[in-house]
């Protein structure tokens, strides 16, 4: 069922507020359930590629598993500029943006033309290529296997990019992301991107130019996660190879999987549950979190499709309060059946 | 042509044969499945993992040749398990939901077998009878001087010879094969005329997994026995199944030749040789975006 959420500036100025205040409050809230300061940083950064996943997954259905593509490109633009050019992030955002977006049109224009499972094994074989390239034919310039390393210390007008500056930046950029996803859902951009997912075919036959979407929706990921890739970098000034590999890519479809993807929300809290996973509970099971990950990631497939957030729904469905209006059963009493044939009574015996 | 040439080219030739080799044998359980069922089975990797180190470990127990016969029995147990109970529920789910259930299993595989054995390489030495060099001198007049090549890749490409003889052999020749080719086609059609098609689908799979078998027996002691071993063929054997033109067995193998020489001869740029394969995958892509032996609309 596609329908336009009802845009209501009460509602939405709850909803970005709430979120906000959230993510703000993170360095506060998170060390009360065992984490530390600098995992809302990582959290956050994650989220904003989780973010961007969500809107080429959840809006159109195009499993991704190369989107390391765009983080590690990013991360290495990103790293490169701050090592030769300029300590300022300023121009390393905007350099890796570029890069980025002009990576996004050429990969995207070449896979794009397949979809379904094609488009999942080609986007890794791609991502893969990048990986393999920037490990041989790039070396000289990404330092091969041994990554790219700088010693220089980023800076936002004169600010140091470290610590609690880094944080609020991040955090300000995922707000301001998350506000742009929400009006991307609801725009007609949005309609049209659910619209090729319920069926691109039809779209096509009504003379839609169902490939202008697609590449909207792709480009538009892969820039989120492109300043994912670059927040990372300036964050810990260091690119490893494993930012292009298919392991990151694996990661951020699973971190949206589990937390529910075509829901905004869901994979940000996918990111941030994988995250304190790796970070908080590895300190209690040791080196098999991936192993009980891989676990809870199956069973999420298999038994909770919706992800977390559905759970959430799931639950009020069947504790909460019983729905008053039936509307799935045609003709109960008080169903959306009944309720027009009555109307339609009215309108006779008025006539 | 100038001796050295020959020499060069011959061996590069059997280099090429013998990595397209074991691309294929990965690449035709991975397309047979596809081609049947349709799914796009991420785990397979895994399947050659979980074969390699049951390989070791029975060899080292029991000797070479009862891993030959145990281990792609034992595979073709785990396929048909993992069919029935796994896979079976998802072939009304969307595609995205197969590849990521598969995913989710390798994952597992993966982290299970570090777990128990270690994230490092295991040693797993070719038997006896099979290590060593042969000296293609003797063999070939048109060689010239002293030329060698591993036996066991000698091996390795007889075995892949033989295994994918089996299997057309198999598909074209009797009754099963048959049903199996029909069901490529139509499932509901088999269904209305009373075959069990259900239960060919998970001797399907289980047939996919026993290909993994045979690979990860004789395979091993070429690509080494570790976790990690089964993502770096998992990605080379699905370019060989896009290529070839998904659910074309005869289209896997040719691309899995196609590879495997693009590999062997571009080992001397070894910049280039790093990526090669993605890019003949692109070529062939742009040119023919179905695949070399892929059918129009099918899963187009």
């Amino acid at each position: 069922m596609m329908t336009a959420a009802r845009f209501s500036w009460p509602r939405e100025g709850l909803v970005l507020g709430g979120f906000a205040a959230l993510v703000l409050a993170m360095p506060l809230w998170l060390p009360w359930i065992g984490g530390y300061e600098a995992l809302a940083t990582k959290i956050v950064i994650w989220a904003i590629f989780a973010l961007g996943f969500d809107i080429l997954l959840g809006f159109t259905a195009y499993l991704s598993f190369g989107h390391a593509a765009f983080f590690g490109t990013s991360a290495y633009i990103t790293g490169l500029m701050l090592k030769h050019a300029s300590t300022s992030i300023i121009w390393a955002l905007f350099a890796s943006a570029v890069g980025t977006l002009v990576l996004a049109f050429i990969l995207g224009g070449l896979i794009l033309r397949r979809s379904g499972i094609y488009f999942s094994i080609l986007s890794l074989a791609f991502a893969q290529m990048l990986h393999a390239a920037a490990l041989s034919i790039f070396a000289r310039w990404t330092g091969g296997d041994n990554g790219l390393t700088m010693d220089t210390a980023p800076e936002l007008l004169g600010m140091h990019m470290e610590g609690q500056p880094m944080f609020y930046f991040a955090a300000l950029l995922l707000i301001a992301g998350f506000v742009a996803a929400r009006q991307i859902k609801r725009s007609p951009l949005g309609l049209m991107l659910q619209a090729v997912k319920e069926n691109h075919m039809r779209l096509e036959y009504t003379g839609v130019n169902v490939m202008g979407y697609k590449i909207a929706a792709y480009v538009i990921s892969a820039v989120y996660a492109g300043v994912a890739g670059s927040l990372m970098v300036i964050y810990e000034p260091y690119v490893a190879t494993k930012f292009l590999n298919w392991s990151t890519s694996g990661e951020v479809v699973i971190m949206s999987v589990i937390g529910g993807v075509n829901t905004l929300v869901g994979p940000m809290l996918g990111a941030g549950f994988m995250l304190y996973f790796e970070n908080v509970v590895q300190g209690l099971i040791g080196a098999q979190w991936k192993l009980v990950l891989g676990l809870i990631f199956v069973l999420v497939v298999i038994f909770l499709p919706g992800g977390f957030v559905d759970l959430w729904r799931r639950l009020r469905r069947r504790f909460g309060p019983a729905p008053d209006r039936r509307d799935n059963v045609p003709d109960a009493p008080g169903s959306l059946l009944e309720q027009r044939e009555a109307r339609y009574k009215a309108i006779e015996e008025e006539a | 042509m100038s001796g050295h040439l020959i020499n060069s080219l011959t061996l590069q030739v059997l280099t090429g044969l013998q990595l397209g080799a074991i691309y294929a044998l990965i690449a035709l359980g991975l397309t047979l499945i596809f081609g049947t069922l349709g799914v796009v089975n991420f785990a397979h990797g895994a399947l050659y993992l979980v074969a390699a180190y049951c390989a070791v470990f029975i060899a080292n127990s029991l000797g070479f040749g009862w891993g030959v016969v145990l281990v792609p029995t034992i595979l073709f147990a785990a396929g048909w398990i993992m069919e029935r109970g796994l896979v079976r529920h998802f072939y009304t789910r969307p595609h995205t939901d197969q590849i990521l259930v598969t995913f989710g299993l390798a994952i597992v595989v993966e982290e299970a077998l570090k777990w128990g054995f270690g994230s490092n390489n295991i040693p797993y030495p070719a038997p006896a009878w099979g290590s060593g060099i042969v000296r293609l001198h003797d063999y070939l007049g048109f060689l010239e001087g002293f030329v060698v090549f591993p036996k066991w890749r000698l091996v390795l490409i007889g075995v892949s010879l033989a295994v994918i003889v089996a299997l057309f052999a198999l598909l074209r020749l009797t009754t099963f094969g048959l049903v199996i080719r029909a069901g490529m086609r139509d499932a509901g059609m088999l269904r209305f005329l009373g075959v069990n098609i259900s239960q060919r689908f998970a001797l399907v799979f289980g047939l996919g997994a026993l290909i993994a078998g045979v690979a990860g027996v004789f395979g091993g002691p070429i690509t080494q026995v570790s976790p990690e071993v089964g993502m770096h063929l998992l990605v080379p054997s699905f370019l060989v199944v896009v290529i070839g033109g998904m659910g074309s067995l005869e289209g896997a193998l040719i691309a899995a030749m196609l590879l495997g020489m693009a590999l062997s001869f571009s080992a001397q740029y070894s910049a280039v040789q790093q990526i090669i394969i993605y890019l003949v995958a692109v070529v062939v892509l742009l040119v023919r975006p179905r695949g070399l032996l892929g059918k129009k609309g099918v899963f187009e």
